[in-house]
């Protein structure tokens, strides 16, 4: 009987988290709250986080923040909202810097680091997990 | 953020160990114990003084068996970057000074480890015996991206005077004629689709250089070298496909002495197929062809005219090859080379009367980069 009821209440656990992962809230991509813009096109967030755009479309210098490779949210952030795979990124920044044509986005280690970068420098611009959102950045939708 | 904030520095390190049965390519890769001479280091800096402008320059040291100086610290790229227009639909800029040649998926990085998807690039297209004839300008270049709803055409075409530096002088004739690089020319039409999901791009240059014979006085005149790449990417999540065809056409004319004008049309094409077990492994399997004459493919002519070996004119190349990526800066490789032919075999390391055609090559790599 007891056997029966922690085999049970595993199972409710089980699915519960199986639940949550399926409902894990998205990745948003976020910006300092002086940047202009509320939406950016794909192929433009693209270019900026591709790192070959240089400023933002309201003209003030864009600093791009990321999340190390095999973060998860870095990982789901390229995957569903760029609509690339981590190692092209990574390919990208390399060409960019050993080519002259760009430079290597500035990376943080977690999502408390790229908040506390995003609301403290003006012209930034990253991505954290919904549940991480505070009302100190500003949220760009991407059309 | 000031200017200072924006100031970064990178940089890769590389060390080979090459092994070869036959012919030595970068040192005495066929003695026991093969060829520790190939040794690559870079180093750049960058930043942005202002918001539309990047300044960024690159300093490569390099050892490449008997190619060059060897060490000799040389500007790799050294420009003024400025984006004139950045807005939602297109970037527009110019860059003054030295720029890398836009040229295949791999020209403008080919000295860094971490941009290349094996230790060698296929040799047919990216060779490495005159390889100052197609890396940097010092110039003026346009650039141009137009953005669409999921693709982005990129446009770049810049003139300059090109590095035709002694590697292009042995290489194009074991007489070792004398090459004075003149203002060149070199384009690029890149369309990248879904985030480089699909890449296509056509690649074109004209390089001038002033040719002049070190034994007969009256050959000489102007030295034409004009490759066109066509290029081909798809990229999956675990694999990737490229494939790059290039003709090039070597012409010498306006020469007083008008037997000494022709022309020759090499081709050279690829196919490699890269695979990624894991985000730490990956191999690579790739088929390189390249032929010195299109009109004589086998090189039977050539060798009928006395002028040295029928398999000197192509190269047949099969590599396999693996990466391991130890941690996200330090990466290790392996490959084998089968190769056919010695189009592309350094004359720097070569007598070209003692060579074999039919050669195997083994290289081991580390690479470090930050």
């Amino acid at each position: 009987m007891r056997r029966g009821l922690t085999g049970c209440l595993l199972l409710m656990l089980v699915l519960v988290s199986l639940c949550s992962l399926a409902d894990e809230p998205a990745t948003l991509v976020i910006a300092n709250r002086t940047v202009h813009q509320s939406a950016l096109p794909l192929e433009t967030l693209r270019a900026i986080f591709a790192m070959r755009q240089r400023t933002l479309p309201d003209g003030q210098a864009v600093h791009v923040y990321v999340l190390p490779d095999d973060n998860p949210v870095h990982e789901d952030f390229s995957k569903k909202i760029l609509g690339v795979y981590p190692h092209q990124l990574r390919l990208a920044w390399d060409r960019a810097v050993f080519s002259g044509t760009g430079q290597a986005p500035n990376e943080v280690d977690d999502e408390t680091e790229m908040l506390e970068a995003i609301v403290s420098t003006p012209g930034s611009i990253g991505y954290i997990q919904q549940s991480s959102l505070n009302d100190q950045v500003r949220v760009l939708d991407i059309e | 953020m000031n200017v200072a904030d924006t100031f970064q520095v990178h940089g890769f390190m590389s060390q080979a160990l090459i092994v070869t049965d036959h012919n030595d390519f970068f040192g005495p890769s066929s003695d026991d114990g093969g060829s520790l001479e190939y040794t690559e280091l870079g180093l750049n800096a960058s930043f942005r003084p202002f918001s539309h402008v990047l300044v960024a320059g690159q300093v490569l040291s390099r050892k490449a068996g008997n190619y060059g100086d060897a060490w000799q610290p040389e500007l790799d790229y050294g420009v003024v970057d400025y984006q004139l227009i950045a807005d939602e639909e297109r970037a527009f800029g110019i860059q003054l000074g030295r720029f890398k040649n836009p040229f295949g998926f791999y020209n403008q990085t080919r000295d860094a480890p971490s941009t290349r998807p094996s230790i060698l690039l296929p040799q047919s297209i990216y060779f490495d015996r005159s390889r100052s004839l197609g890396l940097a300008s010092d110039g003026l270049s346009i650039y141009d991206e137009e953005r669409f709803s999921n693709g982005t055409l990129y446009i770049q075409g810049g003139v300059g005077m090109p590095q035709v530096n002694s590697d292009a002088e042995i290489s194009l004739s074991p007489d070792n004629p004398s090459l004075d690089g003149k203002l060149s020319s070199i384009g690029q039409v890149l369309y990248a689709h879904d985030g480089g999901r699909i890449n296509v791009a056509l690649s074109m240059a004209r390089v001038r250089a002033d040719y002049q014979s070190r034994q007969e006085r009256q050959e000489k005149g102007e030295f034409i070298f004009q490759p066109m790449i066509l290029s081909f990417q798809y990229n999956a999540e675990n694999w990737s496909l490229t494939t790059e065809y290039e003709y090039q056409r070597k012409e010498l004319k306006d020469s007083p002495v008008s037997s000494y004008n022709g022309r020759v049309n090499g081709e050279s094409v690829y196919v490699q197929y890269l695979y990624r077990l894991s985000s730490r492994w990956q191999w690579l399997l790739r088929y390189d062809y390249a032929v010195s004459d299109r009109n004589d493919r086998d090189g039977e002519r050539f060798e009928a005219s006395g002028k040295g070996q029928d398999y000197s004119r192509f190269a047949k190349d099969v590599t396999a090859g693996v990466h391991w990526r130890v941690t996200p800066s330090w990466n290790i490789q392996a490959e084998v080379h089968h190769v056919d032919g010695t189009a592309w075999l350094p004359r720097q390391d070569n007598d070209d009367d003692n060579t074999e055609q039919h050669w195997n090559m083994l290289l081991l790599q580390t690479s470090f980069s930050f």
